[in-house]
């Protein structure tokens, strides 16, 4: 089968510069990926390059097998909640809804008023709640039954009631059409609860991805004695080390787990590793204190 | 899309009916005494335009008595650059301010067709009322016309088909301007701009020349007698056809008056007269029919470049 967001050295140059450069990466079909990264990694970007808002500079992009500048009818499939997830404030709910009915070709009218559940379809938009127009989106793009659907932060105006009630909607409309989703999100915790798969972002440029559960077996957190680093058993990369007085804390990645008992090994959170993976290659060294200079204080 | 143009504009199409219902009623209020003046014996005894002795004072006092009327009817010129600067500019630019192009460009509907299916829409509604414009106008005007004639810019520019042709240009202008610019107050000055541009430009530039003018002398120096064509151009030339200057003249009746003559009968002797270059008032609905073209091809151009731009621009 075609993935459904597929990227090949994938590249937007803007006046100020590269936003997204040698981009390449597979979603795989029915995952929820997670697309992290801090602001200005290139997420949204990313997303409007697949909803053919934008044109790549360099490289390609297939969104179900199509290019989606060149094929626009590929967007059909294509469910998207910009960021901010703007509407139409002078339409009432069900004038919002009936915008979707009548420019799409496909519309699920049952599903759409099913996620919509208890919102009262006469309001105007302009006087719902931030939580209330994030479910409306939703259920606008959900309503297409689109095989994969983008959320360009979706949670950034929502209070974390509200964020939850979302994420519970989101997975109501997968159950019901299959989709494939791509939550873009700056706030790992916002998302790791739902993700199977991750991709990280950082200055425009693919830092981490993969399965979220074989990227959380594949790290560990060593800690141990300060010493010189050398080749540890078992480890094929040091992401990270940390060196605080006579103790190092490394995050390393591996292939079938340590074996050294001079370190204790640990599990990591997502969060903890994609904080990692963001943070510029290697943290300088602590320097040493200078001798001579130590004064007592107070 | 076309249940989405009309929720979007749906506002502005009853204040545009509005509008032209206000206009109706004035319209009519204002015409009554015209035409009461006008079906009055002395002015109908001098109808079609006559030439018996006292018929051009006749003729000169209605006008006279409606002046301030026919000046105010010429700003209904401005109302088609409205269309541009407040249906057209926002059409896009609003969506732009807003992120709703993200929603709108973002369903099953291509952003090509979105813009063409809207600027079509507008487009027929603009035409449509811009025809009534004209009609109303052309109602109101028709005692004058039938002395003055239409083809002078006074009755051209507000009758007939040219007017719904300059809305829709206007349109045109605006949803290119929006387009181009993505924010609605530039948009706006830009459009009127264009349109005024292209408006005057057409009138001054273009217009005198549709067709070869015709020309005619008139025997004797005086101002000449009304006309329904539109003059283009009327000089005093000697027997040789070379133009007078106003100086030349000038000069030439101090001197029949220092020597005591009629000025007017010393400069006939000379040989002097009038040339007139004009358009002939049978010319009306070929010159109707090329400007009205003209901007329709410019709306065109303009909604064509619209319509590249926003395939090809990133959102």
């Amino acid at each position: 089968m075609m993935s459904p967001l597929a990227t090949e050295e994938l590249g937007k140059r803007f006046r100020r510069g590269w936003a997204l450069r040698e981009c390449t990466l597979t979603v795989p079909e029915q995952a929820i990926v997670g697309l992290a990264g801090p602001n200005g990694a290139g997420k949204s970007t990313l997303l409007e390059l697949a909803v053919g808002m934008l044109a790549a500079t360099e490289g390609s992009l297939s969104v179900l097998g199509r290019d989606p500048r060149r094929d626009p009818a590929a967007l059909a499939d294509v469910g998207y909640v910009p960021q901010g997830a703007p509407l139409y404030r002078s339409f009432s709910v069900a004038e919002t809804l009936e915008l979707a009915r009548r420019t799409n070709a496909r519309w699920d009218r049952e599903l759409a008023h099913e996620l919509l559940a208890s919102l009262d379809s006469s309001r105007r938009v302009s006087a719902l709640s931030a939580g209330e127009r994030a479910r409306l989106s939703l259920a606008l793009a959900f309503g297409k039954r689109p095989a994969l659907l983008l959320l360009d932060e979706p949670f950034a105006q929502l209070d974390p009631l509200a964020g939850r009630d979302f994420l519970r909607l989101l997975m109501d409309g997968v159950s019901e059409t299959g989709s494939t989703v791509v939550i873009a999100s700056h706030v790992v915790a916002d998302i790791e609860r739902v993700c199977d798969h991750i991709v990280l972002l950082s200055e425009g440029r693919v830092r981490l991805e993969g399965n979220v559960e074989e990227l959380l077996a594949s790290h560990l957190l060593l800690t141990g004695a300060r010493r010189p680093l050398g080749t540890i058993r078992g480890v094929e990369e040091i992401v990270r080390e940390r060196h605080s007085g006579r103790q190092s804390t490394l995050l390393v990645r591996t292939r079938g787990g340590v074996v050294d008992p001079t370190w204790s090994v640990d599990g990591i959170e997502l969060e903890e590793l994609l904080l990692a993976y963001m943070a510029p290659e290697r943290l300088p060294r602590p320097v040493a204190p200078e001798p001579g200079r130590l004064r007592w204080h107070g | 899309m076309a249940w989405v143009t009309w929720r979007q504009h749906r506002l502005q199409a009853y204040a545009g009916a509005a509008l032209l219902a206000a206009l109706a009623v004035a319209a009519l209020v204002t015409e009554l005494p015209i035409r009461a003046a006008y079906h009055s014996d002395p002015l109908s005894a001098c109808l079609p335009p006559s030439t018996r002795t006292g018929c051009d004072l006749i003729v000169a006092h209605f006008r006279g008595e409606f002046t301030a009327r026919l000046d105010a009817l010429r700003y209904l010129i401005v109302l088609p650059a409205l269309v541009g600067l407040l249906v057209g500019a926002p059409l896009v630019a609003r969506e732009y301010e807003r992120g709703t192009h993200r929603l709108a460009w973002s369903q099953g509907v291509t952003r090509g067709r979105w813009l063409l299916t809207k600027t079509a829409l507008l487009t027929a509604a603009t035409a449509l009322a811009g025809l009534a414009l004209a009609g109303l106008a052309t109602w109101w005007r028709q005692p004058f016309d039938n002395l003055d004639g239409r083809i002078s810019p006074r009755a051209f520019d507000v009758e007939g088909i040219v007017v719904p042709a300059y809305a829709v240009a206007a349109l045109a202008f605006g949803v290119l301007a929006g387009v181009a610019l993505r924010r609605t107050l530039p948009a706006m000055s830009l459009a009127v701009g264009l349109f005024f541009a292209a408006r005057l430009g057409v009138e001054k530039l273009l217009r005198p020349h549709y067709l070869a003018p015709a020309h005619r002398t008139v025997a004797g120096i005086g101002p000449t007698a009304p006309t329904r064509d539109w003059v283009l151009s009327n000089s005093l030339v000697d027997a040789a056809g070379r133009t007078i200057s106003t100086a030349r003249e000038d000069a030439a009746i101090v001197h029949a008056q220092h020597a005591g003559i009629d000025p007017q009968s010393y400069l006939a002797t000379l040989g002097w007269h009038r040339a007139v270059t004009f358009q002939p008032a049978g010319r009306f609905w070929t010159f109707q029919a090329i400007e009205a073209g003209i901007f329709l091809v410019l709306a065109a151009a303009a909604v064509l470049l619209a319509l590249r731009l926003v395939r090809r621009a990133p959102a």
